[in-house]
């Protein structure tokens, strides 16, 4: 039996006791890009890919103009400018810009991609079964294939790298473009028309989780501005969709040849 | 020693106190709880007047432990780092933003009268000490009227967002049975507020340095060298580990002992250990039989409830308390026709009816349960009904009013209250005794203070709603830092024990001894199994209602508990690592023996006041004060024979602190 | 009611791991997940066992201390309702439950279920205050704040720190939390007096332990207190707001 051991300690090892160990505060921060930097720079570099987007839709839109109008505007691209630029000057500068912004992007995604593992640990969380946790799992995985899909449209429509360009591919001349012939061509292809209207898909799921992610990073607090700019933000991702994906149907359903 | 010199003393004592009618209990001497003398008014600017400072440079040589990161706790720590001391603080909650402050719902007073209800400093002062039925002091309910303007402020500062009007302007409400509007709230979670910002100050001072906190460490022991507190042994909850962190003054926040009766609306983890080891070393227990019973908690709804759930009493101001007139009548409340229910707090205070302060609506309720009125699956409640005020009201108005409140019953008992009638039942919600402590926050230990619950100070014999969040403040912000610096003052270049003196060592090993003493018993009854038992005594003899002989039952069943306890605890596990079940077991053996004070100063005080309601002194239900012979607090000191180990009993003197009434006359309530 | 519960053993912070089965029978649907676990612990420490090591204390969904996994959800099966105040009633008889710490790579097990959150502390810790010493606080009336402008943010200051955001999140972000806290500081004209070093300080502890965010939205599915999502966007704000201030 014991008791308690109010007048009779038992002698324990007599050893000097130690003060507590206190609480550490955090320390020196890392030396590494911020988080909220990253972000920032995901949210920029985005925001310009989604603005290219949407002002690539406007000009494909024109292909319903018919083939003159079409085939006038890639032209004008071309030479928009001269004389004082020299040709495909703005082409180009438009190519680095957003070359440099799908580096930047890329390798910022990259870098959160590998914290957020790390940060989370050994367990993964169990997502909900929403669209918005959703859209944002698939992040990675929708951009990994945009990008291929960018490549693939490069060599299709601008490089006419076949197989993947149609057989017909007729690269620009000084003083034609052949945009309008080398699309219809491109979209006769079943497969080709599929992999646009899919690629369509995702880009759209990216876009619109992508651009609803920029409110906050730029951070948007204000209930209405929120309200307004993630309208905007799933618009945009509607009408890239729609738009864009109307293109490849209208050709496999001969409307437009 | 009294203090007799106090010229202005319209009300005192008029026979010293009597012996005692608690068997075995000796009458010790009488206290000075080192007042200033005068008027009480302009007490606390007086004494801090005659307080010394120490030089800044000096600051930073001494080291205060404080134990307890709740409102006390935490602003004390905070703002004893402010001034430049070393600070050490202590918590067992893995954060020290968890402290029970947190849970507190209604909201703080404040003397602040601004509006022209005609509120005034007097009126808060009279309201606390009528508040308190005489047993409280005078010159600290000054105190805390004249220090809430600067609490309020304060903590409107460092982050509270106290309710406003429209215009700007800090909100108020009333509260618990006064009659102005002085209660600043932030919804019904104004302590949590209140705590999260005391908890960022605390954090402030650990990020520069100047606190070292100590989170997942429980005191176990107190440093005593030649009879003052210099330091604590603690155990790291963690590693299992026990340390010592010596200190020239420790101040205890630890928070009151409700959870002594099991069910409480206290944290599970609240506990009076820390209190309790100090109290064994000598710091005197002031009032400890003071305990407020709440009306309108949740009721214990099965055998393995861990706790039970305030419902702020802000219902009654809507809902309409009745039971079945038949005993043990089981069918639904809706199947009960009008004439069969009794409105029994109507019925008996008419001119309060279901507002009836806490303590009468607490009585009523547990008579109609113990009467077998009560209803649920238990037995064990009254009914709360809003039916009324949703048919005058509409179901709209008390769904706002009450959303979060209904929203919570509706995920705890998984009813709906705005089609059944609420269950209630009274249980045990806050201590107004606690360690005696001088009008300094100094307890009869030099260098050992204690703050907020865990001392008894301000709120005599009942607390007044929203007063504890403002004690608790008082202490932590604006006492505790002058008074400790007045105390440190005095011991400048004096040394702290070193750690391997005979001071330390024999605080530490009589820790190791008591966590080993735990570990070898290897009976069959848990520690849950003890305190479950505790609580049912403890809630018989010693609950709303107490007599002699349900006090001498207790007593003589709680001895034989703690006499099992030591000869039948189970605590499996080792003492290294966590071991949650060794930490229930250490705060269920000083319940053990905590319990049995408790009883025994409410065995000794034969009379009736506030919360300690004897049923031999009351007229018509009510407590019926004894002013010629208690108008004193009880300051009870504890002793252990020489054979403990073997004998664990207790010997226990009751000294008397006399109380003067200088401004405000002893008036009896009357609530019909 | 019946329940087979999987629950997560660990000795401490070393070693791996691993469930644990058991069955637990005559269970009341009014129990609490908690008290379920208080019951499972009197029987194991009956059989000579060690008790399954959680954490809890006030047991009324304020104090943020409890909180365990159940089936991969953080605090439990209703949303926003943390751990203490999840009812049996929320199972199926018989049904399977698998409770597990709060799962993140900042939050270490120390035992079974209790994890190390003060991680969450280091962040208050390091900008979460007001340098403001007792008693220099000028009249609490001479500010006037709007009424609405309080109550919007007492809706951040609501948060309880109980890490379930954290733990919900894929990428293990505290932004959820690190927001709350700026955003309830923000809106309050002393508080906000700081909110410059404020952002930088605590974005920079928070990132020390803490994963980005992807604006999953899963921390705002079980906050047990519904803080906004905005708290994001309020970091971001204050932490953007702090770059372009000019220092001296």
């Amino acid at each position: 039996m014991s008791a308690p051991p109010d007048a009779a300690p038992t002698q324990a090892a007599r050893v000097k006791p130690e003060p507590p160990p206190a609480f550490q505060v955090s320390g020196r921060h890392a030396k590494r890009l911020p988080n909220w930097g990253l972000k920032l720079t995901m949210a920029l570099t985005g925001t310009i890919g989604a603005l290219f987007l949407a002002i690539h839709l406007f000009g494909n839109l024109k292909v319903y103009s018919g083939a003159e109008k079409f085939n006038a505007y890639a032209y004008w691209l071309r030479h928009v400018g001269e004389p004082l630029l020299p040709a495909n000057s703005v082409v180009w500068v438009l190519r680095i810009v957003l070359a440099l912004c799908i580096v930047a992007h890329v390798s910022g995604a990259t870098i959160l991609w590998l914290r957020a593992r790390k940060a989370r640990g050994r367990f993964a969380a169990k997502r909900s079964h929403r669209v918005r946790s959703w859209s944002a799992t698939l992040m990675p995985l929708t951009g990994v294939f945009i990008l291929a899909f960018v490549l693939f449209h490069l060599a299709d429509l601008t490089l006419g790298i076949k197989p993947l360009a149609p057989e017909t591919f007729q690269e620009h001349t000084a003083t034609a473009a052949f945009a309008y012939q080398n699309l219809i061509a491109s979209f006769s292809r079943p497969a080709a028309a599929i992999s646009y209207v899919g690629a369509m898909v995702l880009i759209a799921i990216h876009v619109s989780h992508g651009l609803y992610t920029v409110v906050s990073d730029l951070g948007a607090v204000g209930k209405r501005l929120r309200a307004v700019l993630i309208a905007i933000a799933g618009l945009t991702a509607v009408f890239i969709l729609l738009g864009n994906a109307s293109i490849p149907v209208a050709v496999l359903l001969g409307v437009l040849s | 020693m009294t203090n007799s010199t106090l010229p202005n003393t319209a009300t005192a004592m008029t026979t010293p106190p009597p012996p005692s009618a608690a068997p075995g209990v000796m009458v010790g001497s009488q206290l000075n709880a080192r007042i200033p003398d005068g008027d009480p008014e302009t007490a606390w600017l007086r004494r801090r007047q005659e307080y010394r400072v120490v030089n800044p440079a000096n600051r930073k040589k001494f080291t205060v432990a404080v134990v307890g990161t709740g409102l006390a706790g935490a602003g004390a720590a905070a703002a004893l780092a402010e001034l430049g001391f070393e600070v050490h603080a202590f918590c067992y909650q893995d954060s020290p933003r968890r402290a029970h402050s947190i849970a507190a719902q209604g909201g703080i007073n404040a003397a602040r009268a601004r509006k022209v209800d005609n509120d005034s400093l007097y009126r808060f002062v009279v309201d606390t000490v009528k508040g308190g039925d005489f047993r409280g002091r005078e010159a600290e309910a000054y105190r805390l009227g004249q220090e809430s303007v600067r609490v309020i402020d304060h903590m409107n500062a460092i982050g509270a967002p106290f309710a406003r009007e429209y215009g700007g302007a800090l909100a108020t409400r009333s509260f618990g049975g006064v009659q102005v509007s002085r209660t600043y709230y932030t919804r019904g979670q104004t302590g949590q507020q209140l705590q999260l910002s005391a908890y960022q100050q605390l954090m402030r001072q650990v990020q520069a340095g100047t606190v070292k906190l100590h989170p997942r460490t429980e005191m176990l022991d107190l440093i005593m060298e030649d009879g003052a507190a210099r330091g604590v042994i603690v155990r790291d909850l963690v590693t299992g580990e026990i340390h010592a962190q010596v200190a020239d003054a420790v101040i205890l926040a630890t928070g009151g002992y409700g959870t002594v009766y099991y069910l409480s609306t206290l944290a599970v983890g609240c506990n009076a250990s820390a209190a309790w080891r100090a109290h064994r070393l000598g710091a005197y227990l002031g009032n400890p039989s003071m305990v407020q019973f709440h009306p309108t908690c949740l009721p214990v709804m099965t055998p393995w409830q861990s706790k039970t759930i305030l419902m702020s009493e802000s219902l009654r101001n809507d809902g309409r308390m009745w039971v079945p007139l038949k005993p043990g009548d089981e069918r639904a409340p809706g199947d009960i026709p009008e004439a069969e229910r009794d409105y029994y707090l109507e019925r008996k205070y008419p001119a309060y009816g279901n507002l009836s302060p806490r303590d009468i609506s607490s009585r009523a309720g547990k008579e109609q349960i113990d009467s077998g009125h009560g209803v649920g699956p238990m037995h064990n409640a009254t009914y709360l009904d809003l039916a009324d005020a949703i048919k005058r009201l509409g179901a709209n108005t008390i769904w706002e009013r009450y959303s979060n409140l209904l929203e919570m019953y509706r995920i705890a008992v998984g009813e709906d209250p705005m089609q059944v009638p609420i269950r209630i039942a009274p249980n045990t919600h806050y201590t107004m005794g606690g360690l005696w402590v001088d009008y300094n926050l100094m307890s009869s230990i030099p260098g050992l203070f204690v703050g907020g619950e865990a001392n008894s100070s301000y709120h005599g014999a009942n607390r007044l709603g929203a007063n504890s969040l403002l004690s608790a403040s008082v202490d932590g912000w604006f006492v505790l830092p002058y008074a400790v610096m007045d105390y440190l003052a005095g011991r400048l270049g004096q040394a702290r024990p070193a750690l391997d003196s005979t001071a330390v060592l024999s605080a530490f090993e009589r820790a190791q001894a008591r966590t080993e003493a735990l570990l070898q018993v290897r009976g069959t009854r848990t520690p849950a199994e003890f305190h479950k038992q505790l609580g049912n005594y403890l809630w018989e003899g010693c609950g709303l209602n107490r007599s002699d002989k349900s006090l001498k039952t207790a007593i003589g069943q709680i001895r034989a508990l703690r006499s099992e306890f030591w000869q039948d605890v189970l605590v499996t596990g080792k003492g290294l690592g966590v071991n949650q079940t060794l930490e229930k077991a250490g705060r269920v053996a000083d319940f053990l023996e905590l319990a049995e004070l408790l009883c025994v100063d409410a065995l000794d005080r034969d009379e009736s006041c506030g919360a300690h309601f004897r049923i031999e002194h009351q007229a018509a239900g009510e407590a019926v004060r004894d002013d010629d012979h208690w108008m004193f607090a009880s300051a009870w000191a504890t002793t252990a024979p020489l054979d403990f180990a073997t004998n664990p009993t207790l010997r226990f003197t009751r000294h008397a602190e006399p109380l003067h009434y200088t401004n405000i006359q002893p008036a009896r309530r009357n609530y019909q | 009611m019946k329940l087979t519960l999987q629950i997560w053993r660990q000795r401490d912070t070393k070693d791996p791991g691993h469930y644990e089965t058991f069955e637990v029978d005559q269970l009341d649907v009014g129990m609490s997940l908690l008290e379920m676990l208080d019951r499972l612990n009197e029987q194991l420490v009956h059989e000579g066992k060690e008790a399954i090591a959680f954490d809890s204390d006030c047991r009324e969904s304020i104090c943020g201390t409890c909180g365990v996994n159940v089936n991969g959800r953080p605090h439990g099966p209703r949303p926003h309702v943390t751990s203490c105040m999840q009812r049996l009633r929320s199972f199926r008889d018989g049904e399977t439950v698998r409770i597990e710490p709060l799962r993140s790579g900042a939050f270490p097990v120390r035992k079974d279920l209790v994890v190390d959150r003060s991680g969450l502390d280091r962040i208050i810790a390091a900008g979460g205050t007001v340098a403001l010493p007792a008693g220099t606080a000028p009249d609490s009336d001479a500010v006037g704040v709007g009424h609405d402008q309080v109550e919007r943010a007492l809706d951040f200051a609501a948060c309880i720190g109980c890490g379930a955001c954290v733990s919900a999140c894929p990428n293990g972000a505290a932004v959820l939390f690190t927001g709350a806290k700026v955003a309830h500081l923000s809106m309050l004209p002393i508080p906000a007096i700081e909110k410059v070093p404020r952002a930088e300080h605590m974005v920079a502890a928070m990132e020390d332990e803490f994963g980005p965010c992807s604006q999953y939205g899963e921390c705002a599915l079980v906050c047990p207190q519904n803080v906004p999502l905005t708290a994001i966007a309020f970091l971001q704000k204050e932490r953007l707001k702090s770059l372009l201030h000019p220092r001296v």
